[in-house]
């Protein structure tokens, strides 16, 4: 910890400190970083924010990027750099904080971070759905929350499998977070309950489902256009690869595959997402990425990243990490 | 650096003409008036050319002409900035004011794809009837642009709740200063790869100029509750405003003006009807939904009460509650009736800092004899103190450049930053070594190099040139 004061609702730690360790502190002041990446919380907030790694509370909070507020990092000459402040509005210098969130080690060793941090809720529930059985369709149960005022923390979507690791049966199911003062939660469970049957479950539901790709193979992340997924949301979540867990965020457009080792598959198959992605086309045609979390190692040469290989970018990470120590080979250079 | 000589500018200006049409180049002297200030009118620089694309395509080919004669220049939004970052000092400024087409509205997942001189204004009309709007409003969004705003990473009240652009921007079109034209971030999903699109947003106009942004919308909020409460000391509001957002409530907005700032809104046409003879008001804007909004108004008329406000008024209905925006949104055009000349400072300050920075601030005042107006996000700890003044005044001019100078240091010292929303611009650059090292400002410097090697846009603004390592290096090679 660097410096703490509750009343200015930031935070600035070295970048070693574990996120486990940031809501210990904020926790004994009512107040919490809400980043809940998957993995679990005995990650660093330097490896957070160096992979741009979210999780569901991203839905009511935003990603990595929105709650950083500055960093110091040692480039690949060895020289110290910060960016940003710690204060949370500031626009003095070019943003080398969201340059350097989700690069991945390449340009900088992050040892420093300030985040922004908020109150935690009076009243933080979760209720489940199970979907598909005497429910309205997924999608039209989507579209309804979308048009809704509602303002969940989050809402993740799990296939059978996912849904049965969590313990709620092999039932495609919706989970949905609201938070606030007491009638904020109240008036928005009302609503809720109007759209759909819930059920109220543990917050260590939370945990649980970060868990899900601890022993996993590969993990897999598609990103799109969010109303591509309520359209093939049922069909996908229909599907049943008891194999594949599925989390679907439709607030913001990602889909996790969380594949478990069977150890019989051919390397290449392990980075194919094994179900069909139909996405509706829209006739803009592009748009969809894959990004791949977690591969086998042997597997990740033939996937072979080349996400920074444009311009821009390799001048980038030429003029931070000129001889190319930094992490190299990560993002395709 | 090359400058066009005065024979080759007439070349210039005759083949940006041949692209975007003769009246859409300005050449004469008293054309480029116009051109050579911004919200800040305490800078002038005269552009040597002003050229207005009015296509896309134009826009692409007036840089790519200036990449082949190897000529500087300034992009310009609406001229509304408050750091002098679109002056162009006997160089080429282009407006993009006439790229003003809303390209695609994508009402399902709330995004939108505008050109870079839509009005911030004109968008937010443009999608209320679909229950959306674009949350970044700086004070002058009935004129500034949303290139301008990406330029500047602005901000405004409401992006104590809502975030700032950089929050909101999800991809762009970006014309290199070499003429290149490539896409930052993505309009679909979530992008993979370095942020460029957020090493694009703030960078004042030095790496190139966008074509198309397109940004997210959100949903309107259920109820909308303004509050207005009034003081008779700044200090007391200053700590209700930090016992507020101690409080962990966020409200949408929290602004703040002191007894100046409020007399000299009240004899303008902006009149707001706050009381004038208080010595500051907060004005505390809630939103969300109707249940939950309820709850956090009775705390913050709570906290209010108890920390000594004399009245706390709550608007009865939206007539009302633009009414007590209009004055804060217009404060600055009203400190036009104190003298000829503004100066206007964006230090933001640690919240918990607020009673003890603004009675510094009173001091230095009192130390210069200068009237200092206070109107400000204090939600957010960004200071705008405002100094009207005579520039021709030279006495006092001086006055209150020290004053400002010391009240920006105060500023600093409370581990602050030097702008929150305005921008380092020419006004700031002073300042950039108080806070950053110097390995820091070279790796801003290489930022800039990779996307601008000739250093040909916006040249000398927001980076001092000396604190560029390669940049030394190229001179003491000439």
């Amino acid at each position: 910890m660097v410096s703490y004061v509750p009343g200015d609702l930031t935070l600035t730690v070295r970048g070693g400190t574990t996120l486990a360790e940031i809501g210990r502190v904020t926790g004994e002041h009512d107040q919490w970083l809400p980043l809940d990446p998957f993995g679990s919380d005995e990650g660093t907030i330097g490896a957070t924010i160096a992979t741009a790694s979210a999780g569901p509370l991203a839905t009511g909070f935003g990603l990595p990027r929105d709650l950083l507020l500055g960093l110091e990092f040692v480039n690949g000459r060895g020289e110290i750099v910060r960016a940003g402040g710690k204060v949370v509005k500031n626009v003095a210098g070019f943003d080398l904080s969201r340059l350097l969130t989700g690069s991945w080690g390449t340009l900088g060793v992050i040892t420093e971070v300030t985040v922004r941090l908020y109150s935690r809720p009076k009243v933080d529930r979760t209720f489940a759905v199970p979907l598909g059985r005497g429910q309205k369709s997924t999608t039209e149960l989507l579209r309804a929350v979308a048009a809704s005022p509602l303002a969940p923390f989050a809402l993740e979507i799990l296939n059978g499998a996912a849904a049965l690791s969590l313990g709620f049966g092999d039932n495609p199911t919706l989970l949905v977070r609201f938070g606030g003062n007491a009638p904020v939660v109240d008036a928005q469970l009302k609503a809720f309950s109007q759209l759909a049957r819930t059920e109220e479950v543990e917050q260590s539901t939370w945990p649980a489902l970060r868990k899900m790709d601890g022993d996993a193979a590969s993990v897999i992340r598609i990103s799109t256009l969010p109303t591509r997924f309520l359209t093939v949301a049922s069909s996908i979540l229909a599907d049943t690869e008891p194999r594949i867990m599925i989390s679907i965020n439709p607030r913001r457009g990602i889909m996790r595959l969380v594949t478990q080792d069977d150890g019989d598959r051919e390397p290449a198959s392990i980075a194919d997402p094994g179900i069909s992605l139909d996405f509706p086309s829209d006739g803009e045609g592009a748009g969809t990425s894959v990004i791949f979390e977690k591969l086998p190692a042997e597997v990740w040469p033939v996937v072979s990243p080349s996400v920074a290989s444009d311009p821009l970018s390799r001048g980038i990470k030429k003029a931070y990490d000129p001889h190319n120590i930094l992490n190299p080979g990560i993002l395709g250079h | 650096m090359i400058l066009p000589s005065r024979s080759n500018a007439s070349t210039v200006a005759d083949r940006l003409a041949e692209i975007v049409g003769d009246r859409h180049v300005l050449s004469r002297p008293s054309e480029l008036l116009v051109y050579n200030s911004d919200g800040l009118p305490g800078y002038r620089r005269q552009p040597r050319l002003a050229v207005f694309p009015g296509a896309r395509d134009e826009a692409i080919a007036v840089v790519r002409l200036l990449a082949d004669e190897g000529l500087p220049f300034v992009p310009r939004g609406a001229g509304t900035g408050l750091s002098g970052g679109s002056l162009a000092d006997d160089i080429i400024v282009i407006g993009l004011h006439r790229l003003k087409d809303i390209i695609s509205l994508d009402i399902e997942n709330r995004r939108v794809t505008v050109e870079p001189g839509v009005v911030n204004l004109r968008l937010n009309k443009y999608v209320a009837p679909h229950g959306l709007l674009y949350a970044p409003d700086p004070s002058s969004e009935a004129a500034c642009t949303i290139g301008g705003n990406v330029a500047e990473n602005a901000g405004g009240p409401h992006c104590l709740k809502y975030g700032v652009t950089l929050n909101h921007v999800l991809a762009m079109t970006v014309v290199l200063p070499s003429g290149e034209v490539v896409e930052l971030g993505s309009k679909f999903g979530e992008h993979d790869g370095y942020d460029l699109r957020g090493a694009f947003i703030g960078s004042e106009g030095c790496f190139g100029l966008a074509l198309d942004i397109t940004v997210k919308l959100t949903q309107r909020p259920q109820t909308v509750r303004t509050l207005l409460a009034d003081f008779m000391s700044v200090d007391k509001a200053a700590r209700v405003t930090s016992a507020i957002i101690a409080s962990g409530i966020v409200p949408a907005a929290l602004e703040f003006m002191d007894g100046p700032t409020i007399r000299v809104v009240e004899a303008s046409i902006y009149a707001a009807g706050y009381p004038k003879d208080a010595e500051a008001v907060l004005l505390i804007e809630l939103d969300g939904l109707e249940a939950g909004v309820s709850a956090d108004l009775e705390v913050v008329r709570r906290v209010c009460i108890e920390g000594g406000a004399r009245n706390v008024k709550v608007a009865r209905d939206d007539v009302e509650r633009l009414k007590l925006w209009q004055g804060r949104k217009k404060a600055f055009g009203a400190m036009g009736r104190l003298a000829s000349h503004l100066i206007v400072q964006d230090a933001v300050i640690p919240r918990t800092r607020l009673s003890e920075i603004l009675a510094t601030i009173g001091a230095i005042s009192k130390k210069y004899g200068v009237l200092v107006c206070n109107v400000f996000h204090a939600g957010d700890g960004n200071l705008h103190p405002n100094i009207a003044y005579n520039a021709d005044d030279t006495d006092e001019s001086e006055r209150v450049h020290k004053a400002m100078t010391e009240i920006m240091n105060a500023c600093i010292a409370a581990g602050g930053s030097i702008t929150g929303e305005h921008g380092v611009g020419l006004d700031k650059m002073g300042y950039m070594e108080s806070i950053f090292s110097d390995n820091s400002l070279n790796a801003m410097c290489e930022l800039r190099g990779v996307f601008d090697p000739e250093h040909r846009a916006n040249p000398g603004k927001v980076m001092p040139i000396h604190s560029c390592k390669e940049w030394n290096a190229v001179a003491s090679a000439r």
